[in-house]
């Protein structure tokens, strides 16, 4: 009987080290990348911190940052090409995402007024969601933040997304900046409208490419969030036996301030949602904001008027 | 003795146990990410098609014939379309930087290379896209990106002789500005055209299908941009005209309506909901192909569905009336309404596992 028993605990022993080992890199990011700490400034009237304060199965907000290549900047310093918040309810099983344009022209939580994608360069996730709490007055829960190569990964982890795409996107200057030497050279791109499979690389050109989109970047705000979409379906799809590969892929490419607890919570609600329960906000010209020149610059003007109610509407 | 040799035997058995949970779980990923996809030679559609189609993969080109694939062509090929007289193809060969079309027989041999957009500097290469034969064989219409500024880089329509040099192609229409422009040609008889215009209204940038009765008039918009149709696809006997609409969703349906040669009735919906690309008519005027994802996968495959009677169109519809300028956005309102079949239309996949290429419409005959 002793034995029977000791033999049942080796071997289901053995069995843990083997599941272990399989699950090891999704511990060892769960320690690396996520849990990130953030002291984000107080701002009158909101909670303190970025890191997470909703309750199991209460709505949460999330800032998503999409950031450019880092490799031409100091580690940590890159602009921010995209910035998203995402609304998530559990419990109503709805989801907002709201596009923040990366030109918009607003005071920044480290001092002075400059393009909001100048947040993170200088003080990194913490300044990023400080000055889209201060100017938004929004509380943010937690942050994901994810690079270029990060998302070209993770698509191809998925096995590509299955998009739209409503207009052929041309660009004789798009960066051709990934896994070159040269970081400032540029090459052509041509994605052709309608229904399609895209892998990660022409998925990266599809939602960076702004150069001859007659809505600029805010062209680009509604292609990255169908791309999120087409993620989002597509992980739906997916259990945790692919989760080491897709850590593995994604190693030094995402940092989030949200737990393990919580990216399984959120994994597991967003199967859940139903397309037709995400709203999807991108602050259009010439309601939200317009085009205008601050000294040489060319920046988004803000119209906190029409923005303000919006955002209290859609993020409580 | 028996003890200590037992617990050495043991020690593999607890190593088997390990590496098989190790395995196992591996075992357990989802099929999106290992499942690749097959090539078409190795695959039996679930149904024979009638006649020959040529449709493509990841840049090779395959005739599907009789229930068989053939590959006829490697090293990124797209849009292939026949010839009228079903004696050639042409079809478009991508690059990195630039695209060029090319004449082929049926089995995938080049006869002429009809365009060189290819060149040193970057901003100077061109994109040829979308060719497709006028009925006289005499010309090709296709999608060129030419002229652009600096960033705006937008295709126009542009014919040129089939037998004769790009320097005498001569371009058909004004893009609206840095919208991706005009696609999809489909030369009518004589001198018309149906083709894709982009616009831009307060929501996006939205498609519409045009027509233009020749050269240099601006022609009429036959959809509305609220609708955003694309990917034109004319029966055999010019009767009916398929196309992909999507509402400015994600989503996308596939209408058919009756078209006489300058106006479309009202349209009805055959599927509608997901994604579904580059409706091809058969050459009886049966039924449609078209590419759509199939599985949890997300691979587009073959599909095909009939398409019935459709009413002829018996009096002129009101048609969107565009604004004064090409270059500015459509303000049609006037589409018809849409009207669904009342008998119920079933699609039936033809391929699994292929990824075909949905960019690339399938050329039937």
């Amino acid at each position: 009987m002793r034995l029977t028993i000791l033999v049942l605990a080796a071997l289901i022993l053995s069995s843990g080290v083997g599941a272990l080992a399989y699950f090891f890199p999704v511990l060892a990011a769960g320690v690396g990348q996520t849990g990130q700490k953030v002291n984000v400034p107080l701002v009158p009237g909101l909670k303190a911190t970025a890191t997470p304060v909703a309750a199991p199965g209460a709505p949460f907000t999330v800032l998503l940052l999409g950031s450019d290549d880092d490799s031409k900047f100091s580690a940590d310093h890159v602009l921010t090409q995209s910035m998203i918040l995402v609304r998530v309810n559990p419990g109503s099983k709805q989801v907002t995402m709201l596009s923040i344009p990366r030109d918009l022209w607003v005071p920044l939580s480290t001092g002075g007024t400059d393009k909001i994608d100048k947040a993170y360069s200088y003080g990194r996730a913490s300044a990023a969601i400080a000055t889209v709490q201060r100017n938004f007055g929004v509380h943010i829960d937690d942050y994901a933040w994810i690079g270029l190569k990060g998302l070209i990964r993770l698509i191809d982890q998925l096995g590509g997304v299955d998009v739209y795409v409503t207009n052929p996107v041309l660009d004789d200057f798009y960066p051709n900046d990934i896994d070159v030497k040269y970081l400032y050279g540029y090459t052509r791109v041509a994605v052709l409208p309608g229904a399609q499979h895209l892998d990660g690389s022409h998925a990266l050109q599809w939602v960076r490419s702004r150069h001859d989109d007659v809505n600029g970047d805010f062209g680009r705000s509604q292609r990255q969030q169908q791309v999120l979409l087409a993620i989002r379906a597509k992980a739906t799809t997916l259990n945790a036996a692919n989760l080491p590969d897709i850590v593995a892929a994604m190693a030094g490419e995402f940092k989030t301030s949200m737990s393990l607890a919580r990216i399984r919570a959120l994994l597991g609600v967003a199967s859940g949602f139903n397309p037709a329960n995400i709203k999807q906000i991108v602050l259009l010209p010439p309601t939200y904001t317009s085009y205008g020149f601050i000294g040489a610059q060319s920046v988004v003007l803000p119209h906190w008027a029409e923005i303000l109610p919006l955002v209290r509407a859609n993020f409580p | 003795m028996m003890r200590r040799l037992a617990m050495l035997l043991f020690i593999p058995l607890m190593l088997v146990v390990a590496s098989g949970t190790y395995l196992y779980l591996g075992s357990l990923k989802s099929k999106v990410v290992k499942e690749g996809a097959k090539l078409p030679t190795v695959v039996k559609p679930k149904f024979e098609l009638p006649g020959t189609m040529y449709v493509v993969q990841a840049g090779a080109l395959f005739k599907l014939e009789k229930g068989v694939f053939t590959q006829v062509a490697s090293g990124n090929w797209a849009q292939p379309t026949i010839t009228p007289d079903h004696s050639k193809l042409v079809a478009v060969q991508r690059s990195d930087q630039s695209s060029d079309l090319y004449l082929l027989d049926l089995n995938g041999h080049i006869i002429k290379q009809l365009t060189h957009d290819g060149a040193r500097i970057i901003d100077a290469n061109h994109w040829a896209f979308y060719p497709r034969v006028s009925a006289d064989s005499s010309s090709v219409m296709y999608s060129y990106d030419s002229p652009k500024y600096g960033f705006q880089v937008d295709f126009s329509i542009w014919s040129m002789p089939l037998n004769g040099t790009q320097a005498q192609a001569r371009r058909r229409t004004t893009p609206n500005d840095h919208t991706g422009g005009d696609v999809n040609p489909i030369p009518l008889a004589g001198t018309a055209v149906l083709y894709v215009k982009h616009s831009n209204d307060a929501t996006g940038v939205r498609s519409q299908i045009w027509y233009q009765p020749r050269s240099g008039f601006l022609g009429d918009a036959l959809t509305s941009a609220a609708d955003d149709c694309g990917q034109p696809a004319l029966s055999p006997d010019h009767s009916q005209l398929a196309m992909i609409c999507t509402g400015g969703t994600q989503s996308t349906r596939l209408e058919v309506a009756p078209f006489n040669g300058t106006t479309l009735g009202t349209p009805r919906v055959l599927i509608g909901g997901g994604l579904i690309a580059q409706p091809t008519w058969s050459p009886d005027g049966a039924g449609l192909a078209y590419f759509a994802p199939a599985g949890i996968v997300g691979h587009f495959e073959l599909w095909w569905v009939p398409v019935g009677t459709v009413v002829p169109v018996t009096t002129p519809k009101p048609t969107p009336k565009p604004t004064a300028s090409a270059t500015r956005a459509s303000t049609a309102t006037a589409t018809p309404a849409v009207s669904t079949t009342a008998a119920p239309i079933v699609p039936l996949q033809v391929t699994t596992g292929l990824d075909l290429t949905a960019t690339s419409a399938p050329t039937w005959y």
